[in-house]
């Protein structure tokens, strides 16, 4: 993440804010600032979608392509995270800069989607031991404003929402070769089940106690968070801890507690506003990055 | 994995002869849980294995430390604070650059000789929960080196490498909080199981999907057992949020057991060394 | 606008794309603006004197190189970019933080081209001493000023490249202590006579010229006789705490829908917001709202 320094006067103002429960910009430790949500704004794509909160930007596509199932999990499909810092973002992200940050987004992702409980790959099979779909999903940070694993996360929710995966007409073994035929109907897609699919809640310990979203000068007063993957029925999917300091047993406790909670209501709103779109139909309009 | 265009790598095409056996055949619910319920070395659930400490073991090493858990092996070598390669800005704080390596022979399929994402993931689970524990201030603008390499992975690798890590330290002289103790847990339904092997933590990895969803997973906590400070917490599966914090207890418990064992170890190697000085003197 | 229905308790808010509101809002045009683009022809006659932002060509056409509204004074034409680093005058007062300590001077971001410089020479010492600067000064240059530390200074110079030099000889200059630091573009900063505000609302403000605006937390009148280096730490009121999120909101409002920024104006944003709460402020509607009704009321 972009390092701005701050002094020591502004850190203790930010500190005993969130003491008193009242941060810089009036947000209470367990309020998220708006964000906004667009899905299906590509073409190329099976799915996408664009999560913008305060500064953050990030864009999510998911392509998906036929592919051999692993030979110790004949029965599922492949799902596979790849993060992209972009130097848009910030000039320090420049080459291989923002190479540290990705591969610790995508592995928190993997490990948050790898349980069945979240998500279930044998949904993703065509023919067991032969052929099965690949989920790539390629998430590209546009701008890094503070808060990156919240928004990854519900970008990749909403992306994956959204996926159409081609529809197998047939799938049969023709003499050990297998023969796929898909549908010509470009429209007859199937979709996703994506009851479980966890977000991520990162929890930032800052002085005694924890916020969620913080702006990136809150999160310069923080020395360690917790990033918790939490399923819309309650249940955690992985925990990480993030930071250079460490927390107190309680501390961590309540720290769950109060991220399971926020996760269950963020997953609820989510839902709530990816039906929305949906209600808008079809024909709705891809405002992008346009506007 | 990463193809290593220095060596010559053995033909890509291949598959390990384990998926023609009947050994990976689907275990039914019930038949995971019997399995679990009797471990094969006879252990009770929250009782973990022997352990084996040598400490100081690589000679060009400024600390090293070998820790044999059951038949996990992990040696950890640590060197000297050197500068901080690629950084122009000045900071008051040291950093530590943890490499954590499983051998290409350690576990049941073959790893190559790159890191690959879940190795590097763990190198930096490692760095994170040694952070807390080393005095940084004490060397502004330098890094200290740490490699860990699993020579023999059956469960608990990470948890053993970061204790040989803190052990590594510690014979190295690099000033810090605490010695970092660290333990694995695996949880299947109401089972909690403390320093799984390598069977029971595959095992408790996958699931059937059903109605009810069940309780499965792996939990690996680090903790600085003197301060009551968690300096990692890395938890994958599915699982309730009681559990979890009934789990967080149990972790922190078992760490205060193991701690005194570490802290045996470093203080027979100190007298080792006394003695050693001492007769060289004579 | 489809507002969202939901309480004030309630913690999220995923708005649609469909929703987006555009924060700019027509008002009266008094001169007819020119906008040129980089490369087009401004004109053809000779007599021009070519100021910044433009350039003649091969066959003697005045030619813009920045994309910007005409600026015509009696014969001098320049093109004033729209968006642009802070350029430096002598005399403006500006923020800056702390980026480097070098030899004998500080390295002080500013939000312009090039880092500006704070000469050792250019600051009081603690203590209000007045004498040459020891070596010992240089050696704990660290303690007076570090990285991360927020500045208020004044212009005294620009060096050659352009970069600037500060100075903070002057009792209401040195070090800040708590508060908020937004930064918002250098063009919406208008030019008064004073920089230094303390509001009605107890509250007390700092509106850089190079973009960079300071809300101070401390309400009392801070001692600045040992040369502005100490820093009050104690808690803050949450009465001031809520003034200064209030004014912070209102100001990225009419930042975002292109206000000046003045004494006036976020007075007026900060009167008309009230009837908010200051968590509603950070929503686009609510934003929009409080900007038009401040534009209103200055255009009165």
């Amino acid at each position: 993440m972009a390092e701005i320094p701050l002094s020591l006067a502004e850190k203790t103002f930010i500190l005993h804010g969130i003491d008193a429960d009242f941060r810089n910009d009036g947000r209470s430790r367990t309020h998220y600032r708006c964000m906004e949500l667009e899905t299906k704004l590509m073409d190329q794509v099976h799915g996408s979608a664009r999560l913008r909160i305060g500064n953050t930007d990030v864009l999510v596509g998911v392509k998906v392509e036929i592919d051999t199932p692993y030979p110790d999990s004949p029965g599922d499909g492949k799902l596979e995270f790849f993060v992209d810092c972009s130097a848009n973002a910030t000039p320090s992200f420049e080459g291989r800069g923002g190479e540290n940050l990705a591969n610790e987004i995508s592995n928190v992702l993997a490990l948050a989607y790898q349980s069945p409980d979240a998500m279930d790959l044998t949904q993703l099979s065509i023919l067991p031991h032969k052929k099965c779909w690949k989920l790539f999903v390629d998430i590209l940070i546009l701008e890094c404003g503070g808060n990156l694993f919240d928004a990854v996360a519900i970008a990749v929710k909403a992306a994956l929402y959204s996926t159409e995966i081609p529809k197998v007409k047939c799938a049969t073994l023709d003499g050990g070769e297998a023969d796929i035929a898909l549908s010509d109907d470009t429209y007859e897609s199937v979709k996703l089940d994506t009851t479980n699919f966890p977000i991520l809640v990162s929890l930032y310990k800052i002085g005694d106690s924890c916020v969620v979203d913080p702006t990136s000068e809150e999160e310069m007063c923080s020395s360690a968070s917790i990033v918790i993957s939490v399923m819309p029925n309650g249940r955690i999917s992985s925990i990480v801890k993030m930071g250079y300091g460490s927390v107190h047993p309680t501390t961590l406790s309540k720290t769950l507690d109060m991220g399971t909670k926020v996760g269950i209501e963020l997953n609820n709103e989510i839902i709530s506003a990816l039906k929305r779109e949906d209600e808008l139909g079809l024909n709705r309009e891809i405002i992008g990055f346009l506007r | 994995m990463p193809n290593d265009s220095k060596r010559i790598n053995g033909p890509d095409a291949t598959v390990p002869y384990s998926i023609y056996t009947n050994l990976n055949s689907e275990s039914s619910e019930l038949l995971i849980k019997n399995q679990l319920q009797f471990r094969v070395d006879k252990r009770k659930h929250n009782e973990f294995r022997k352990m084996f400490i040598r400490i100081g073991v690589v000679s060009q090493a400024k600390g090293s430390a070998y820790v044999e858990m059951g038949q996990t092996r992990v040696i950890c070598s640590v060197f000297d604070p050197r500068e901080i390669p690629n950084k122009a800005q000045y900071s008051t704080q040291g950093e530590l650059f943890c490499e954590f390596k499983f051998a290409p022979f350690a576990s049941c399929k073959r790893k190559g000789h790159q890191q690959d994402a879940e190795e590097k993931e763990y190198s930096l689970i490692m760095q994170r929960a040694l952070e807390p524990a080393v005095c940084r201030h004490e060397f502004p603008n330098f890094q200290v080196d740490i490699y860990a390499l699993v020579l023999d992975n059956d469960g608990s690798a990470l948890s053993t490498a970061i204790m040989a890590a803190s052990l590594a330290l510690a014979n190295a002289s690099v000033p810090m909080f605490g010695i970092v103790t660290a333990v694995t847990v695996v949880i299947y339904d109401d089972l909690f199981i403390i320093d799984p092997t390598y069977k029971e933590e595959a095992l408790c990895l996958k699931t059937i999907k059903k109605l009810k969803p069940v309780n499965h997973g792996i939990i690996m906590q680090a903790m600085l057992s003197q301060h009551d400070q968690i300096s990692e917490f890395f938890l994958t599966g599915s699982m309730d949020i009681n559990f979890v914090n009934s789990s967080i207890d149990i972790l922190s418990k078992t760490s205060n057991e193991i701690y005194p064992v570490l802290q045996e170890a470093l203080r027979k190697s100190i007298l080792k060394m006394i003695k050693k000085k001492n007769q060289q003197e004579k | 606008m489809i507002k969202s229905n939901k309480t004030e308790q309630c913690n999220y808010l995923i708005r649609l794309a469909t929703d987006r509101i555009d924060h700019s809002f027509p008002c009266n045009q008094d001169q007819q603006l020119i906008f040129f683009t980089p490369g087009e022809e401004i004109s053809t006659q000779p007599d021009f004197l070519k100021g910044h932002g433009t350039y003649v060509d091969q066959q003697g056409i005045l030619r813009a190189s920045v994309a910007g509204p005409l600026e015509k004074v009696n014969k001098l034409i320049s093109v004033k970019p729209y968006k642009t680093r802070y350029q430096g005058e002598i005399g403006d007062v500006v923020i800056g933080r702390i980026t480097e300590v070098q030899r004998k001077r500080w390295k002080v971001d500013t939000n312009a081209k090039l880092d500006s410089a704070l000469l050792l020479s250019s600051v009081n010492l603690p203590g209000g001493e007045l004498r040459r600067r020891s070596v010992e000064d240089e050696q704990s240059m660290r303690r007076y000023l570090q990285e991360g530390d927020l500045i208020c200074a004044e212009v005294q110079s620009i060096f050659a490249d352009g970069s600037l030099s500060l100075h903070t000889r002057v009792l209401k200059y040195g070090k800040l202590s708590q508060g908020i630091m937004l930064k918002v573009s250098p063009a919406l900063i208008k030019r008064q006579k004073t920089h230094f505000h303390n509001l009605t609302n107890g509250a007390c403000l700092i509106l850089g010229n190079n973009g960079y605006v300071w809300i101070g937390a401390n309400f009392t009148d801070v001692d600045r006789s040992d040369g502005g280096f100490t820093q009050d730490l104690s808690r803050v009121r949450q009465e001031n705490r809520e003034v200064c999120a209030r004014l912070r909101n209102c100001i990225l409002g009419l930042a975002k829908s292109n206000i000046l920024l003045s004494d006036t104006s976020v007075t007026y944003a900060y009167e008309e917001s009230m009837k908010y709460n200051i968590r509603e402020l950070l929503q686009p509607e609510v934003q929009l709202d409080v900007a038009l009704l401040t534009h209103q009321r200055l255009v009165l």
